[in-house]
């Protein structure tokens, strides 16, 4: 998708920066382009076509260092932006930890860009028609009368789209490190009223790489969506208190997240991390083991290099409820002595205990307790791990869903929830980034 | 601040013929209305970090976002070149969504009288009662209106500049309080040139400054951390940088440490929740300003759908979405579709009486748009989107207020909230506060979420104070597009709301 010319534009920007007086340079070009068709209630509402491109510079120079970036990929514009880019490096403080990663770190096997296994060739020949037949595909509300059994379909809103990315980084030492990727996805809202005039909404969604990946979600996605919304009709009271939570594959990437924050290196750095001196150390239920998968070919997720170029590798992060790694960059390694590894997580997979394989499974262990199946608003404290968060899902008991809760809040810290962890089921979404079972948590404070 | 018309013009490379035919492209294969929205924004970064500002840079980006709208379906494209070849093929591209054929042979001024006219009809076949409904928003940019004029532009300031007031920053912090441990100072600015044209042939044209300087401060006392985050942001020029905001902002962030450290979570469930007055306008944001956003009331996907004129807090209330706030962060002299900024009233002593509309929204009414189509940038079509919202003052003391409660939180530190449209489920979370036990504050809480829904939470609202404060803290909203708002209440007391705890 690159071009040639934009390649050696790239090339030629790093040319100018070490003319203005810089000691490194860092180039990455990104061109993406994307369409989507937007339906309403049955019909297109929305047609939209998105072409991207930029170049980021990374300048090293005299010590200094500073990120640059701009859209108008014309060499008479970038000269007068790079001399303004290496002066502005210079007035900043100079900066003893900042150099440019070890070359035996960086990636050397991505050079086509499709090495990950995320292109699909039949992108190419995607058109305005096969698009609009897909989104029109997609709705549900041509039989929205014969669906509307003791509710009404109030709106029925989603998208079909489709992607494709290209990104080069290239280095003042050589590196030539290319990711490209395709990417299909259909995303569908529905909102009802039960009998009363209650109003209940849910959503679903499904993406792939392939063409061929996305085409069963075409004709399922907004009835997930429906059918969703219209489970939540009816909601009843808990009594909350410290009790059993089943959360819902693929919606616990909010519990999952914190963590990852917190092993960055950054975060480890400013001390603004509650995983702080935790390295090699059992902090988490032994049952708690996520892997970064990110040389998985044809996943979601997979990337053979970082920001910076550095070649990607599977690795534990947490294993057995032990921390086996930090995210170290370049920079942040020099700071704290700390070996680097990688700027951060690219295709985290929390492992199956084996125990249980499905969300049946989880909630026939768990017996009684709410199932999440989705959060609404929330947040943590970085520092300390405390966290609480607006809830949605079932309640069930005997291992058996009995009525949908609302409202309710999940409060604790992080370190504590983790740690009682029971069980993870076998049953992540193959198409989601974070790669998260069904979980099963003992002792949550719920009110 | 406004600048003459032909700095806008040279700037994009563009003169008003092309306007012109770019408008009447939409408008030959179908279209009834088109709009250009021309776009240069630089954006810049300096972060102290460990006590030096060691890392800064600047980001340019440029382009055109070309929409047709066909009845209320929209096409949308945009060129990150404004060569006429390239501006004419996401004309085309956008063009689409009329699914007309090729054009006829109808010239540009044939085409732009065409669009006129379908907007002629749209209003005349509008049910709206009596109500005058505002069409047109002819005449040039006045810049004595100017509602953020700058003396000093950040885009042209050299940001070595603005080194030593970050290396101040830093210091008033360190010299207030002896647990700083870290302190992290970020100062950021956004300056966008646009220029706005559309087939009613309308030119409008800004520039809009926007600086953010934040501090985040990391705490150690026996051997345990804690963080605080202090931010203000202000449509101005980089004369923002007072040694008086400085000050503020250094007090700001290290007060209530203490109390930080001492925080534990409530007992949790229902209570009464005062919130204080300032930030605590999220609560409008998210408990009614996004269910009052007009797309969502269109595709009737919105809890407040069928409560237009229906009373829906107690008398008294007034709820609004203001864009003619000086120099505030919600502050615009045109929305992104060129209609210009005003003061929309939501809530009228306690009766709904608005949406905020953009120019779809408000033809689907019948009414007039209210300013509110916003747009993260070119690359984005507009939608209806908040301002500044607030609530006005009400008659009641605050400490009155707080001493009416028996047993309940006093809340007024946040960082974020969301809400579900279809159910009107809301939340936000808070970063500190304290108890309340027979009408005093007591034991200081922080970290935990407030969930609660819509309609009831206004129909709720049991006292209002007399002491208005529109926050000037960075708030984003991140409405499928982030857009810069901000949000101000005076101390409200809410009789129920479900608080988090242990």
């Amino acid at each position: 998708m690159l071009t040639p010319e934009e390649i050696a534009l790239g090339r030629r920007c790093i040319d100018l920066a070490l003319a203005e007086g810089a000691s490194a340079v860092r180039v990455t070009l990104n061109k993406s382009l994307t369409d989507t068709v937007g339906m309403l209630s049955g019909e297109v509402d929305k047609v939209t076509h998105s072409l991207d491109r930029s170049i980021t510079l990374c300048i090293f120079a005299d010590g200094r260092y500073g990120t640059f970036s701009l859209n108008r990929l014309e060499e008479t514009a970038m000269q007068a932006f790079i001399r303004k880019a290496v002066a502005t490096v210079r007035m900043l403080a100079p900066d003893p930890y900042r150099h440019m990663p070890d070359k035996d770190r960086k990636v050397t096997d991505a050079l086509t860009g499709r090495e990950a296994g995320r292109f699909d060739p039949a992108y190419e020949a995607i058109d305005t028609g096969k698009r609009l037949e897909l989104a029109r595909q997609s709705s549900i509300w041509p039989r929205k009368d014969s669906l509307e059994k003791g509710f009404s379909l109030l709106s029925e809103e989603g998208e079909y789209s489709d992607s494709i990315y290209d990104t080069l980084v290239l280095d003042s030492d050589g590196l030539y490190a290319r990711h490209t990727l395709t990417s299909y996805s259909v995303y569908y809202e529905a909102t009802v009223a039960d009998l009363d005039g209650n109003r209940f909404s849910g959503f679903w969604w499904d993406s792939s790489p392939f063409l061929s990946g996305i085409l069963p979600a075409i004709g399922s996605c907004a009835r997930k969506a429906l059918d969703r919304a219209v489970a939540q009709i009816g909601p009843g009271p808990h009594p909350g208190g410290r009790i059993s939570l089943a959360v819902q594959a693929g919606c616990a990437s909010k519990l999952l997240d914190p963590l990852l924050t917190a092993l960055s290196g950054f975060s480890i750095q400013q001390k603004n991390s509650f995983l702080l001196d935790c390295l090699g150390k059992k902090v988490f239920s032994e049952r708690f083991t996520v892997r970064d998968m990110p040389r998985k070919v044809g996943s979601p997720a997979g990337k053979w290099f970082d920001s910076e170029g550095i070649a990607t590798f599977d690795a534990p992060i947490i294993e057995g409820g032990v921390v086996k790694q930090y995210f170290i960059n370049t920079y942040i390694a020099a700071k704290t002595g700390l070996a680097p590894t990688v700027e951060d997580i690219t295709h985290p997979v929390v492992e199956s205990t084996g125990d249980c394989r499905s969300e049946e499974d989880i909630l026939r262990l768990l017996g009684e307790g709410i199932l999440v199946t989705g959060f609404n608003g929330g947040n943590s404290n970085s520092a300390t791990g405390d966290f609480s968060y607006g809830i949605e899902g079932f309640a069930f008991s005997g291992g058996k869903i009995t009525h949908p809760v609302r409202e309710m809040l999940m409060t604790g810290n992080f370190i504590t929830l983790w740690q009682h962890l029971a069980a993870v089921a076998d049953d992540a979404r193959p198409c989601a980034t974070y790669a998260i079972p069904t979980l099963a948590f003992t002792d949550v404070d719920v009110r | 601040m406004i600048k003459d018309k032909q700095y806008y013009l040279d700037l994009f490379g563009v003169d008003e013929e092309i306007l012109r035919r770019l408008a009447a492209e939409g408008i030959a294969r179908g279209g009834d209305y088109t709009d250009l929205f021309f776009e240069s924004s630089t954006l810049g970064m300096l972060l102290l970090r460990d006590g030096e500002v060691t890392s800064g840079g600047e980001h340019l980006d440029y382009g055109v976002g070309i929409r047709v709208l066909s009845g209320e379906k929209t096409g949308y494209a945009y060129a990150e070149s404004t060569t006429p070849a390239d501006m004419l093929s996401a004309a085309r591209a956008a063009s689409a969504i009329a699914g007309g054929g090729a054009p006829g042979d109808l010239r540009v001024n044939d085409l732009l009288r065409l669009s006129r006219d379908r907007a002629d009809s749209f209003a005349e076949a509008a049910a709206n009662g009596s109500r005058l409904v505002r069409k047109y928003f002819p005449g040039a940019p006045n810049p004595s209106a100017d509602r953020y004029p700058f003396r000093q532009n950040w885009a042209d300031t050299p940001m070595r500049e603005f080194v030593p007031f970050l290396n101040r920053l830093d210091n008033a912090v360190r010299t207030r309080d002896s647990r700083v441990e870290k302190v992290k100072a970020m100062l950021s600015y956004d300056v966008r040139d646009v220029l706005m044209f559309n087939s009613l042939e309308e030119l409008k044209y800004d520039t809009r400054p926007l600086g953010s300087l934040s501090v985040t401060v990391i705490f150690s006392q026996n051997g345990k951390y804690d963080t605080k985050s202090v931010s203000r942001s202000f449509r101005t020029g980089a004369e923002m940088l007072t040694d008086s905001l400085l000050e503020e902002m250094a007090a700001e962030v290290v007060k209530g440490v203490d109390e930080r450290f001492d925080a534990r979570r409530p007992k949790g469930g229902e209570m009464s929740v005062v919130m204080g007055a300032g930030a605590s306008g999220i609560l409008l944001h998210e408990a009614m300003g996004h269910a009052f956003e007009a797309d969502f009331n269109r595709k009737g996907q919105s809890v407040f759908s069928s409560r237009m004129g229906q009373r829906i807090c107690p008398e008294g209330i007034n709820i609004l979405d203001d864009a003619t706030l000086k120099g505030n962060r919600g502050a615009l002299n045109f929305d992104d579709e060129g209609v210009p900024g005003q003061k929309t009233y939501m809530v009228e002593d306690g009766i709904l009486t608005s949406y905020l509309h953009d120019r779809i929204s408000a033809r689907s009414f019948g009414v007039s748009p209210t300013g509110n189509g916003r747009r993260e940038s070119f690359r984005y079509p507009p939608i209806p989107r908040m301002r500044a919202t607030y609530m006005e003052s009400g008659n009641a003391d605050p400490e009155s207020i707080i001493a009416s409660v028996r047993s309940g939180i006093y809340v007024d530190d946040f960082s974020n909230g969301q809400v579900k449209i279809g159910e009107g489920d809301f939340t936000f979370y808070v970063r500190s506060g304290f108890l309340i036990e027979d009408g005093r504050l007591t034991m200081p809480v922080k970290d935990v979420n407030i969930i609660g829904n819509g309609p009831r939470a206004l129909a709720d609202i049991r006292a209002v104070g007399n002491d208005l404060r529109v926050d000037d803290g960075a708030w984003t909203c991140g409405k499928e597009q982030n857009v810069p708002v901000s949000c101000g209440i005076p101390t409200v007391l809410v009789s129920k709301l479900t608080v988090g705890g242990e």
